[in-house]
């Protein structure tokens, strides 16, 4: 059984469908990253596997949960873990509290413990310097890291990251994306909505490529960049549109 | 002559004006205080109310706050204290008359501070509160609330302060009040320059330091998203 299972979701806003009739399976493991033009539904796929957006109709199952049993979302946002395009640190607390305030009040995990655990998620995004520091202390590409470093503390077996690297200069861009590189090395399963290719080629192992609400092409990388992109206008147009 | 014989009814002003005016802060601190305390209470829970997202329930607290925002104090006081003993014959002492026009109008504003500084939070910290497993409960008092409070805080001391002017508005009730001792002494002496240039230093004595506190939380809590 796969972990997430999308089973013919339809998400609308207003007279705008944004997905229709949608399905798709995400197994434990390895990188998949969702690329597509905007506005065809790549963030509400993702906010919808998270329980922030409700479906029209359909069901999604995280680890068998429903997200339209309400009951389940708590447990299914522990599962996938998310990080947003645009940084929410939480502004009133430093570094080392954003990180331990959840595991502490959820997972009831011992404030010690949540600690050692944050140290060692800083180091691994490369800001164990930064414990103290506070949201406007920190660059775009550092709040992000914290932000990955934060979802990482709740254990989750996956994390959802909505185009996490849209809003920064290349430099940021390339520390974020050194972070991902070194989770997916780990084996941390990554669904990833993006527009760089770099990481797409680097690390991802599954490319979705959506349009119009639907599913153009689901392949392994290699494939996607290669055969796929030869024989299928629309993606060989969009890639060479970005720049690819 | 004539001048020296109107003067003569008037006397000076005296060491003992110095407690009358001591127990007229008094009656003041503790209409304000009581009133402070019991609009805040009432007002974080209409302001609470204001933030559900039903629509129906949200527009409830409209129903008292709007009324009280829209009209002087002085109309409310009046209601209340000639009002309710003519039209419900409830007859109520100067004293809660007071406290209870007080705290239903501060309640009125403080709903409005609370509202908006909730509001004012943007939907990405809710989103990265549920996001990371919390509850709408847990995500309000850990994530929002703590925000919000930051918000409310220095805007909430403005109102106090405010209140605290608003509240010589019971001198006309007959309690005695600063500005009532004011009235009274400044007739009685016939130096209203004098008498109310204290009236004016005792509510600025009083409300200069609230209004530095304010300043100074407004300058500690500024943070930008």
């Amino acid at each position: 059984m796969a972990m997430i299972e999308v089973k013919n979701i339809t998400k609308s806003y207003g007279d705008h469908t944004v997905l229709k009739d949608f399905s798709v399976d995400f197994d434990q493991s390895g990188v998949t990253v969702i690329l597509g033009p905007s506005g065809t539904g790549k963030s509400t796929l993702l906010r919808c596997i998270n329980g922030l957006e409700k479906t029209n109709s359909g069901d999604i199952l995280v680890d068998g949960l429903s997200v339209n049993d309400k009951k389940n979302l708590k447990q299914i946002r522990m599962t996938c873990g998310m990080v947003f395009q645009h940084t929410v640190i939480f502004p009133h607390l430093n570094v080392m509290e954003n990180l331990i305030m959840s595991p502490m009040k959820i997972l009831k995990t011992p404030k010690g413990e949540a600690i050692d655990k944050a140290r060692y998620y800083l180091k691994k995004v490369g800001l164990e310097s930064k414990e103290k520091s506070m949201h406007n202390e920190l660059s775009g590409g550092e709040q992000q890291r914290i932000a990955i470093a934060r979802a990482l503390m709740m254990n989750p077996k996956a994390l959802l990251l909505d185009e996490i690297t849209s809003a920064l200069d290349p430099e940021m861009t390339r520390e974020v994306q050194n972070v991902l590189e070194s989770l997916a090395a780990d084996g941390v399963c990554m669904l990833c909505v993006t527009h760089e290719m770099s990481f797409a080629r680097d690390v991802a192992s599954r490319i979705l490529f959506l349009d119009g609400g639907s599913i153009v092409c689901d392949a392994p990388k290699d494939e996607f960049f290669g055969k796929i992109r030869q024989e299928n206008d629309r993606i060989n147009k969009f890639l060479s549109f970005i720049g690819e | 002559m004539q001048e020296v014989h109107v003067m003569g009814q008037y006397s000076q002003l005296a060491v003992g004006d110095i407690y009358t005016f001591l127990e007229a802060c008094g009656v003041t601190l503790l209409v304000t205080l009581v009133s402070l305390v019991l609009g805040t209470l009432l007002g974080t829970a209409l302001g609470l109310v204001r933030c559900s997202k039903n629509k129906i329930i949200s527009s409830l607290p409209l129903i008292i706050m709007e009324p009280l925002r829209n009209s002087p104090l002085v109309v409310q006081l009046f209601l209340v204290y000639y009002g309710l003993p003519m039209v419900f014959g409830i007859l109520l002492d100067a004293y809660p008359a007071a406290i209870l026009t007080l705290s239903l109008n501060t309640a009125a504003f403080f709903a409005v501070l609370v509202h908006n500084s909730i509001t004012a939070i943007p939907v990405s910290q809710w989103e990265a509160g549920y996001a990371l497993g919390h509850g709408k409960a847990s995500t309000f008092v850990n994530v929002i609330f703590r925000q919000a409070l930051r918000l409310l805080i220095p805007q909430a001391i403005t109102l106090y302060i405010n209140q605290l002017q608003c509240s010589s508005m019971i001198s006309l009730i007959s309690l005695r009040d600063i500005c009532r001792i004011g009235q009274l002494v400044s007739v009685r002496t016939m130096q209203p320059f004098l008498v109310w240039g204290i009236v004016f230093a005792l509510y600025y004595v009083i409300s200069f330091p609230l209004a530095r506190l304010a300043s100074y939380l407004e300058k500690r809590v500024n943070f930008s998203y």
